[in-house]
């Protein structure tokens, strides 16, 4: 136990000390913060062994109440809308005025694209807001101002990032997040060493996923999931990743721009409040609600706001905010959306995917229409890319991304400042990146991509993938801002409904919040970043060695390799995989001499995933692969072997055991595992043996001192 | 030297002659190599060509063998000059060297077990001790194992000394308590094999694993280990027949000291089978790594598992590597007697004899003793490099000598076809005549004289004529296509199982022995000139033939005049004068120096 832990132990064991005298004194105190604890740490510990939450902690973390006090909207016990949420972003602009500036919508102006833009047009189509959003960075009334954005504090040499929430207006959880990021970064910027959990310590279980203090463990096995989710101590569960650095907030503002905007689709959001699902649209709306921003489809040209009782128009009014990027707009490749880009059908199945109407606009003015389709590529060879697009970015909550992206331009370069963003969605614990517009195709950027997806992975124990690979889908924001804007971007699924529970907001944020802060850090170099993080997961993975590795009484020999949860392999066995040799001495040798081994070739075994988990050389938690050589039971000898272990894109070839484990290969050695034989044929083959020579021998001797007997097979006429 | 049969040593008995031989068929060889050629073979595929060699091979070279020593009365070399002719000679060199090779490296084995006899009785093999340490230790210091290679050799100078009647009293003894002891060790060994209530050992050693037959290794190991237990071809059978009796049997006496050897072996393969399946963990890679140590590390466990407590260990123990160094002592004895022997036909005297041959065996053995003493990575346990590789090389050696044998038989069977042409003036070569008066003609004259319990049929003539050719042919051709095959740089002459090293071996000795046949075996030089040192390099020698002493016994009627070899005026009987004079390649009639001298024999 290391001096650490031991600390730990005392102060846990004499805060369970002196939780009984607390409650003697302050009983009533107590039960009116939560009537079970006058008696549950005595009865807790007399029926399972562990701790309960109040015992190791303050009663403000074991209650789940943030520090930054409020009503329950602030304290994440229920949702904000619209008007509050804007009201608490003003707020802490107000009181953080030094890193904290609150926006609506853009001011305006001419944009990137030559077009002359006013601030209302980036305002909701029928509610008329701005989405309304903060940004964040040190001295954010310093730097530069941007008058077409309308922000200061920009600097050329700080990246600058993009949270967006609320594409979709019945998704809740996906602008809760970001409050929830706003609020943990006002409240402990600039601050110094505080001890979130009140164990004692200090900053000693950052954003990772992993109960890195293993004062979760601690607790009594009831308390362990808190989430309820089935996993204990797991992401989300009180004591993980419960005591951040607060210098490592600091400084992240200090070095980043983070623009955030928490509810992009405010239009579509006050509809699914007020009209579609109500303001308690859990009870009625967990898993359905409003999706889509308020664009009038109708033909008719006028219907004041789509509602329930709209026949015609019900459907098909509202844009999917999240199909009507630019990038591969539309294109019809089997992607949620319809048949014909442009068209929605009302009653139809993509209604609810509608990407928004085509661009009848000769853009670039060359007489031609959607000639030069938003792709990266120069689809007409006139040296423009990408200037005459056949639709998206129709939207005023779109164009407002498209150009807060674009005319943010802090260092001049003409390219995108944003090198990581994020687009929160609900609901089905995912972590996505591009592509998301074809299937079976890769980005360039691949197994970076994989590597920050399987970091996030693992913070919040979500299932990474790449978005096609969900369901493919045109015009979404990720495929937008990593094709056309060159910016690592996820889409993080939130949660298990559109509507959450109350009780469950704050659990489920929690869970959520050190995505932002890992993106955040990121921003500077996210392709070198990942670089460098895939390179040190490959220190602490391992092939099993031949002490591990456990021969079976028959069938194939399984070896395991636990991988970094980050790592971004792939099972392809042309990339990964088991290298064998079976070895066996050779019988011109095994009779005098040592074992030699001649020269064999290596062969190959796949890697399969597992469902099982495995220890990381410096103790995490890994993804375990297996694989399996193929060894008939009567095979003795010595099997050599070593992994050979390849990325999405097959750039790094890594192989175990690594050098420094000594040797290129392991050997493990085969013991016979076969039956030696069968009892009653050996008996048969001891009897045939036997009697030729022991009853020869028999024989003879018989024959040696028989006098009267003649010579044995004298023939008749004398030999 | 006192004589109680002045004109030839002969053996008391028939049990005398067939504890002789079987001691020396039967020694390390059924106890220390045959238990790990099953383990290396694949168990009970091994005993297929095992069983099959021993009545196509080793039963009928033994025949032969008798046969031939029996009529010519002189050791290998002689009887080679006789039977095969004078420029044939340096084949008995061959197959004398063959067994004095392996009696380079017998010694020290030997040796190992007179070690292991005086560790057991000073209670260093009790229960608890680490055998493989024990071993290891040994083996690993050089100065232990040559003093214990010397014992070894002493002892069989002493034994050897006074000739076959003590040869045959030693024997005698040795050999009923190997039996005792052997059959108390499988005992013990099949209690422990069934502790586990299954048979492992037993089942392995007698199931047919298929895949090994079809490996030409495990049938020429199989040809091999046959001839080896039971020295065909070695020339022991040649050596010892020379002291049988007149009217000695030869066939059932063959085939009894075979079987009887085989039994051993089978009773020895068993107690060590079982006793590794029952103390190994991992007993196939125990076994079949093939460990020259294995007897020495496996026995002593087995017996430190006897019922009765540490003194009924410790004397089990002592007792059995007691036994074991007997067993291969007589075996020694043969070996040296063997080569002894050839000394003695050829007027040298026994003692100076003995110690000459003892002295090399002893020189000659010291690699093996001392040289390439490695450790098996895999198992830990320290085995002699040298000495094995000096097994495999002699071992296969062994096959020459079997066809050398084989040649010799022919050689008379055409001879005797000529002269029956010519007394019946056929001029055509004919097949059916050459069956029936040339390829039968060693059988009869020899072979089935009437003093034989076993009258020998056709079929042994089958096996020399067709057999023997057939069998060396297919064996060797499929030994060195393996080797080439499998073998790692074959080629390189440091490889201890390459090809080049036993090839090299085998030619530079045939080489030697082929050259030597004139000069040294059939003829003698004697120097022309006061040039004591260099006479023959300078050529400054004639030759003058050898004169070869046979050892008959009184009464016996051994002619030798319709052989190749026998008119030669200078083979004669021991007690016989030499002519004083002989002819020249040149046509001229010289004086021969030892004319005058007589011959001292035996």
């Amino acid at each position: 136990m290391s001096p650490i832990d031991a600390t730990r132990v005392e102060q846990a064991e004499a805060r369970s000390r002196r939780v009984p005298m607390t409650a003697m004194l302050l009983p009533l105190l107590l039960s009116l913060i939560a009537p079970a604890s006058l008696v549950s740490p005595v009865e807790a510990q007399d029926a399972e062994p562990g701790y309960a939450p109040e015992d190791i902690w303050s009663d403000e973390y074991a209650f789940q109440i943030f520090p930054w006090g409020g009503n329950e909207r602030v304290q994440f016990k229920t949702y904000h809308d619209y008007f509050t949420m804007k009201d608490r972003m003003q707020f802490l602009s107000d009181r953080n005025p030094e890193f904290i500036s609150y926006h609506e919508g853009l001011i305006g102006g001419i944009n990137a694209r030559g077009n002359e833009m006013g601030s209302d047009d980036y305002e909701g189509w029928y509610y008329n807001h701005a989405s309304p959003w903060v940004k964040i960075t040190g001295d954010v009334a310093g730097g530069d101002c941007n008058d077409f954005v309308g922000d200061c504090g920009n600097y050329a040499d700080r990246p600058d990032v993009m949270f967006v929430g609320n594409h979709h207006a019945r998704e809740w959880m996906s602008y809760t997040v970001p409050m929830l990021f706003i609020e943990t970064v006002a409240y402990y910027y600039g601050q110094a060493g505080v001890d979130n959990d009140g164990d004692g310590l200090i900053d000693e279980d950052p954003w990772d996923g992993i109960d890195n203090d293993g004062d979760c463990a601690m607790l009594n096995a009831s308390n362990q999931d808190y989430n309820g989710d089935g996993v204990a101590c797991g992401p989300g569960d009180l004591g993980v990743d419960e005591d951040f650095s607060e210098q490592f907030i600091t400084d992240l503002v200090n070095t980043r721009e983070i623009y955030v905007i928490p509810m992009l689709n405010v239009d579509g959001n006050r509809y699914d409040r007020e009209e579609y699902c109500g303001e308690t649209a859990w009870e009625n709306c967990r898993t359905s609600g409003w999706r889509k921003n308020l664009r009038d489809n109708t033909v008719t040209g006028f219907t004041p706001l789509p509602d329930v009782d709209e026949e015609v128009d019900e459907g098909c009014d509202g844009v999917d905010l999240n199909r009507n990027y630019q990038f591969e707009w539309g294109a019809p490749l089997g992607a949620t959306g319809p048949l014909f880009p442009g068209m929605c059908y009302a009653g139809g199945p993509n209604n609810d995917v509608y990407n928004g109407p085509v661009d009848t606009v000769d853009n670039d003015e060359d007489g031609k229409v959607n000639e030069d389709h938003v792709d990266g590529k120069d689809d007409d060879a006139d040296g423009l890319v990408d200037e005459d697009w056949m639709g998206g970015n129709s939207e005023p909550e779109t164009k407002f991304i498209q150009d807060l992206t674009e005319m943010n331009d802090d260092d001049g370069d003409g390219s995108s400042e944003f090198k990581s963003t994020i687009t929160w969605h609900s609901f089905s614990e995912l972590v996505l990146w591009p592509w998301g517009h074809c299937t079976e195709c890769v980005s360039p950027d691949d197994e970076y991509l994989i590597y920050h997806g399987n970091v996030m992975a693992q913070m919040t124990d979500y299932a990474p993938m790449q978005s096609s690979d969900l369901y493919p889908t045109t015009g979404d924001f990720c495929d937008w801002h990593y094709g056309v804007h060159d910016s690592y971007c996820y889409t993080i699924e939130i949660g298990n409904a559109f509507h959450e529970l109350p009780e469950d907001i704050a659990h489920i944020a929690v869970r959520n919040l050190g995505i932002s802060f890992y993106m955040s850090e990121i921003a500077d170099d996210p392709r070198y970043r990942a670089i460098v993080g895939i390179e040190n997961t490959t220190t602490r993975q391992w092939l099993a060695d031949p002490a591990n590795v456990t021969v079976p009484e028959n069938g194939d020999i399984p070896v395991e390799l636990c991988l970094d949860t980050s790592f971004p392999y792939t099972t392809q066995i042309e990339r990964t995989h088991l290298m064998w040799r079976f070895v066996e001495p050779t019988r011109q040798q095994n009779d005098f001499g040592p074992t030699e081994w001649v020269d064999v070739p290596w062969m190959m075994s796949a890697f399969a995933d597992t469902e099982d988990s495995c220890v990381l050389l410096d103790g995490a938690n890994g993804t375990m692969l297996m694989s399996h050589i193929p060894m008939p039971d009567t095979s003795v000898g010595k099997i050599q072997y070593k992994a050979m272990l390849g990325t999405t894109n097959g750039a790094f070839p890594f192989t175990y055991p690594t050098v420094d484990e000594g040797g290129n290969y392991y050997e493990l050695a085969i013991p016979y595992r076969a039956s030696f034989g069968s009892a009653v044929l050996a008996v048969l083959m001891f009897l045939v043996i036997a009697s030729f020579v022991w009853g020869g021998l028999g024989y003879t001797l018989r024959a040696m001192f028989d006098d009267e007997r003649g010579v044995i097979g004298l023939p008749e006429d004398g030999g | 030297m006192s004589q109680q049969e002045p004109s030839s040593d002969q053996f008391s008995g028939r049990m005398g002659l067939i504890f002789a031989t079987i001691g020396a068929a039967i020694g390390t060889g059924n106890i220390w190599r045959f238990p790990r050629m099953v383990g290396a073979n694949g168990g009970g595929s091994f005993l297929v060509p095992w069983l099959i060699f021993l009545f196509l091979w080793s039963i009928p070279l033994i025949i032969a063998e008798f046969a031939l020593g029996k009529r010519s009365r002189t050791g290998t070399v002689g009887t080679f000059r006789i039977f095969a002719g004078p420029k044939f000679a340096w084949m008995g060199l061959w197959t004398a060297w063959i067994s004095t090779a392996i009696g380079f490296y017998y010694a020290v084995v030997t040796g190992w077990c007179l070690n292991y006899f005086q560790t057991a009785i000073r209670g260093g093999l009790s229960q608890g001790v680490d055998t493989t340490e024990v071993w290891n230790n040994f083996l690993q210091a050089p100065g232990q194992v040559i003093i214990y290679q010397m014992i070894a050799i002493l002892i069989t100078m002493a034994a050897i000394w006074r000739g076959a009647k003590a040869i045959e009293k030693a024997n005698v003894m040795l050999m009923v308590s190997l039996f005792v002891l052997l059959f108390t060790a499988l005992f013990l060994a099949f209690v422990m094999d069934f502790e586990d209530g299954t048979l492992d050992g037993f089942v392995y050693m007698f199931s047919i694993q298929p895949e090994y037959l079809m490996e030409p290794e495990t049938w020429i190991n199989g040809l091999s280990q046959s001839a080896w237990s039971c020295s065909a071809g070695m020339g022991m059978a040649i050596t010892y027949s020379v002291y049988m009796r007149k009217d000695e049997d030869t066939t059932l006496n063959a085939a009894t000291m075979c079987l009887a050897n085989n039994s051993i072996s089978i009773i020895a393969g068993l107690t060590v089978m079982m006793a590794v399946f029952a103390v190994s963990d991992d007993p196939l890679s125990a076994v079949g790594g093939g460990s020259s140590a294995i007897t020495f590390l496996v026995l002593p466990e087995v017996f430190a598992k006897a019922p009765g407590g540490p003194a009924i260990q410790l004397l089990m123990v002592a007792v059995f590597f007691l036994a074991l160094s007997f067993a291969a002592l007589t075996s020694m004895i043969s070996t040296v007697e063997l080569c002894v022997r050839n000394f003695v036909d050829h007027g040298v005297d026994r003692s100076q004899a003995v110690g000459f041959t003892s002295v090399a065996i002893f020189l000659f053995g010291l690699p093996s003793a001392a040289l390439w003493i490695l450790v098996d990575e895999s198992t830990g346990v320290a085995f002699p490099q040298f000495l094995e590789v000096q097994d495999h090389i002699w071992g296969y050696g062994l096959m020459f000598s079997g066809l050398f044998i084989a040649y010799s038989i022919w050689k008379y069977g055409w001879s005797r076809y000529k002269s029956w042409q010519e007394e019946n003036e056929v001029e055509d070569f004919d097949m059916g005549d050459y069956v029936d008066n040339g390829v039968s003609a060693f059988r009869d004259d020899f072979i089935n004289t009437g003093d034989n319990d076993w009258w020998i049929g056709r079929w042994w003539d089958a096996i020399m004529y067709i057999g023997f050719p057939a069998m060396f042919a297919v064996l060797m051709l499929s030994y060195f296509s393996d080797l080439l095959l499998n073998v790692h740089d074959p080629w390189n002459p440091t490889n201890p199982h390459g090809i080049s090293i036993i090839l090299l071996f085998w030619g530079v000795t045939a080489f030697i022995f082929i050259s030597l046949n004139k000069y040294v075996l059939v003829n003698r030089m004697v120097p022309t000139k006061d040039s004591p040192w260099f006479w023959p390099l300078s050529r400054d020698f004639e030759l003058e033939p050898r004169p070869l002493f046979r050892n008959v016994p009184e009464g016996a009627d051994a002619p030798i005049d319709m052989l190749p070899g026998g008119s030669d005026p200078f083979v004669v009987q021991a007690g016989e004068t030499l002519p004083d004079s002989f002819v020249d390649e040149y046509g001229e009639t010289r004086s021969h120096s030892t004319a005058t001298v007589e011959a001292e024999l035996v």
